[in-house]
């Protein structure tokens, strides 16, 4: 069944998580994620949801990245790349891990006060043990994981090395967004993250999620698992900005109870590889989730990513929108699936997914999907790929506006649809400026 | 240093059928010169050839710009030199402000950062000049405007980047007579011995407000009567055919 090319084993596990000084139930759980990993195969193309992704199973045969006691620093000492992401953030509470470690860590003494919980998942787990047992392995289970798609999913739960804990109480709104920094600079590395995030009933908060490094070989398997109580209000970043030659898989899954709103947004710019699942499962009336996506893929960059609106409840709402662009010979790949159990009546369910292509050898596939059990719906899916607009390109340069700026204009210009609807100005100015140094001039 | 925008024996096919068949032709700069002729002369495509556009194919011929070939170059190194199209259906660009857009064109036109006080006096002139409504600059390019709106956009784009040669292409066409007149105001507050314009038009009409001192005609891909101001009226009162005739078109 499983071709043994990882370096990991259940002695390592068991090791690991003895070590790391974890509960049984933890242990447990992590032991039955590794049976399940065992007898999973890889996932390749003929598996539906892989249609257009390789996937080379010596990419986990890496050195499993250890994490370790954390190494607090000052932000003055942290990374270069830290620091100035730091400095344009509006995140006063802040994680930073670098290499599979905790290395600075904000936390305003005004949310303490609050009964707000940030920190490292592996002192959560000592110091919030009921909190985190009840929630670990809730969305994104360590259990019902099925086919070759759920195998690095398997992987993750069996032996995610570090992760981040978010929990607000009921009732607490945060003003200003936390942000968790994944850094990385060390090549030849198998790194497995988890965050998790619980909310209370009518919480608001905002998590923006950074993952960057420099240009290295290297393997990122990340997990979000995202419970919002009732009314609780979510918006969530995830922003992909590794250096060229990491590989990026993410899965995160958000359950939504009665009129919980999380408003997600997916940003894949960086690596070489980049595979992201995005789930929503609304479980409550009255639930809404928005997801959004941009992308931007450029030489040798293949970036995939697939979303899941997963209606169980009635009257719900969600929409996803995600726009990309390509360039040289990057590849990007959107699938998307609203999925409505017939339990699921009254539910507006949308989908769309648009690329631009900025060259002949650039490439985007698009598969939207509907999957509708129930007959009292709204649901509506639509996607398009199409080449920039030369007459649009000729125009700006009769101007005196460079190619490649021109190129930068009309995929802000394209992007912005998306952005647009995020209320993080300086984030959507990162992005902005990310794409913008990759397209050069 | 020559000071003239210079067209020698030019030759253009688009997808292999000739359309420019030799148009030679001089523009000083001081000098506004107009381009007349009927639908289908070649009007626009001397325009964007000129200009850069990739889509026609150049088999022969030169455009001097200040005495420097610019047949090699690419659309936007062409306009850095100076050179500026007003298009006839200008394009619409959703997504990207008029203000934005035209700071990023005026920054590549001089090569240095232009600071916002100074590029919104510019603007601020220009929109004052054209009667316009400041609103407009926080639009996206040309997006769901008019086509008199976006005709006086194209005078704008002129005025704010100051080029040292623009052509303008039936910039008349489809504006009211008001309209007519504040878009030659704008084209007019440009004349002076730096700047020369070549205005293409189908009637006389703009040629009122905009007084040319040379006027060309062109028919069947060449420039076929040069005239002073005097030959816009004669074409105007007695159209194309006693031409057509005279030079056995
Ligand atoms: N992009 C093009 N593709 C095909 N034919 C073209 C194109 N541009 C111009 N033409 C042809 O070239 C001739 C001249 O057109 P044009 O330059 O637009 O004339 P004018 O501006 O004088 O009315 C016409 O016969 C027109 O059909
Ligand atoms: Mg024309």
């Amino acid at each position: 069944m499983n071709e043994t090319v990882t370096s990991l084993s259940l002695e390592d596990l068991l090791r690991g998580s003895e070590r790391r000084g974890e509960p049984d139930w933890l242990r447990d759980a992590r032991e039955r994620a590794w049976q399940i990993f065992e007898q999973l195969n890889w996932p390749t193309r003929k598996n539906e949801a892989w249609r257009y992704t390789d996937l080379d199973p010596t990419w986990f045969a890496l050195d499993l990245e250890e994490t370790g006691p954390a190494e607090l620093r000052q932000r003055d000492e942290l990374p270069r790349a830290v620091r100035e992401r730091l400095a344009e953030s509006d995140a006063e509470a802040a994680l930073v891990f670098a290499n599979g470690r905790l290395v600075h860590a904000a936390l305003p003494q005004e949310l303490l006060e609050k009964g707000v919980v940030l920190g490292d998942l592996h002192a959560a787990l000592r110091n919030n043990a009921d909190q985190v047992k009840g929630a670990l392995y809730q969305a994104v289970t360590e259990t019902g994981l099925q086919g070759p798609e759920d195998k690095l999913a398997a992987l993750n739960a069996a032996f995610w090395s570090y992760g981040v804990f978010l929990h607000v109480p009921a009732g607490v709104a945060l003003e200003t967004p936390v942000g968790v920094f994944h850094y990385a600079s060390e090549g030849g590395k198998l790194g497995l993250s988890r965050t998790l995030v619980t909310l209370g009933a009518n919480v608001e908060a905002t998590l923006i999620e950074e993952y960057l490094s420099p240009p290295l070989e290297r393997t990122h398997v990340a997990t979000g698992e995202f419970l919002l109580g009732p009314g609780a209000r979510l918006r969530h970043a995830g922003v992909q900005t590794w250096g060229a030659g990491v590989r990026h898989f993410h899965r995160q899954r958000a359950l939504l109870e009665r009129d919980a709103v999380l408003n997600d947004l997916a940003v894949n710019l960086g690596g070489s590889l980049a595979r992201t699942e995005v789930a929503s499962e609304l479980v409550g009336p009255g639930a809404d989730s928005e997801m959004l996506g941009v992308y931007f893929a450029g030489a040798g960059q293949h970036l995939d990513h697939y979303t899941t609106q997963h209606h169980v409840s009635a009257q719900a709402r969600s929409d996803a929108y995600y726009k990309g662009a390509a360039t040289v010979n990057g590849r990007v790949v959107y699938q998307g699936l609203i999925q409505l159990e017939p339990t699921a009546q009254k539910t507006d369910a949308y989908q769309t997914n648009r690329n631009l292509l900025l060259s002949r050898e650039a490439r985007a596939e698009s598969v939207p999907q509907l999957e509708i059990a129930a007959n009292d719906v709204r649901c509506s899916h639509g996607s398009s790929t199409a080449p920039v607009d030369e007459e649009q390109l000729f125009y700006l340069a009769t101007r005196g506006i460079p190619r490649a700026q021109a190129q930068q204009l009309l995929v802000a210009a394209f992007l912005e649809e998306v952005l647009g609807r995020v209320p993080l100005e300086r984030l959507r100015r990162h992005v902005a400026h990310v794409i913008e140094a990759r397209l050069g001039g | 240093m020559k000071q003239t925008l210079e067209i020698h024996d030019l030759w253009v096919n688009v997808e292999g059928i000739p359309i420019l068949k030799g148009v030679n032709l001089t523009v000083p700069r001081g000098e506004v010169h107009a381009l007349m002729g009927p639908n289908g002369a070649g009007k626009s495509t001397l325009g964007k050839v000129i200009a850069g556009d990739p889509g026609y194919e150049v088999l022969r011929g030169q455009i001097l710009l200040d005495g420097e070939d610019i047949v090699e170059l690419e659309p936007d190194e062409r306009a850095r030199k100076g050179l500026f199209l007003a298009f006839q259906y200008p394009v619409e660009v959703p997504g990207v402000t008029i203000a934005n857009f035209l700071r990023l064109a005026l920054q590549a036109r001089r090569g240095e950062e232009v600071a916002l006080g100074e590029f919104y006096g510019k603007l601020q002139r220009a929109i004052e000049t054209l009667e316009w409504d400041e609103a407009y600059v926080t639009r996206y390019l040309n997006e769901g405007f008019s086509g008199g709106e976006k005709k006086r956009n194209e005078i704008l784009q002129l005025m704010v980047l100051e080029p040292a040669y623009a052509i303008l292409d039936e910039t008349d066409s489809g504006l009211d007579i008001d309209a007519l007149k504040v878009v030659a105001k704008g084209v007019n507050t440009m004349r002076g011995p730096n700047f020369g314009a070549l205005v293409i038009t189908h009637y006389q009409r703009l040629l009122n407000y905009i007084v040319p001192d040379v006027v060309h005609v062109m028919m069947d891909g060449r420039i076929v009567k040069t005239g002073g101001s005097e030959l816009a009226l004669e074409l105007e009162e007695r159209g194309y055919d006693w031409l057509k005739e005279e030079v056995g078109a």
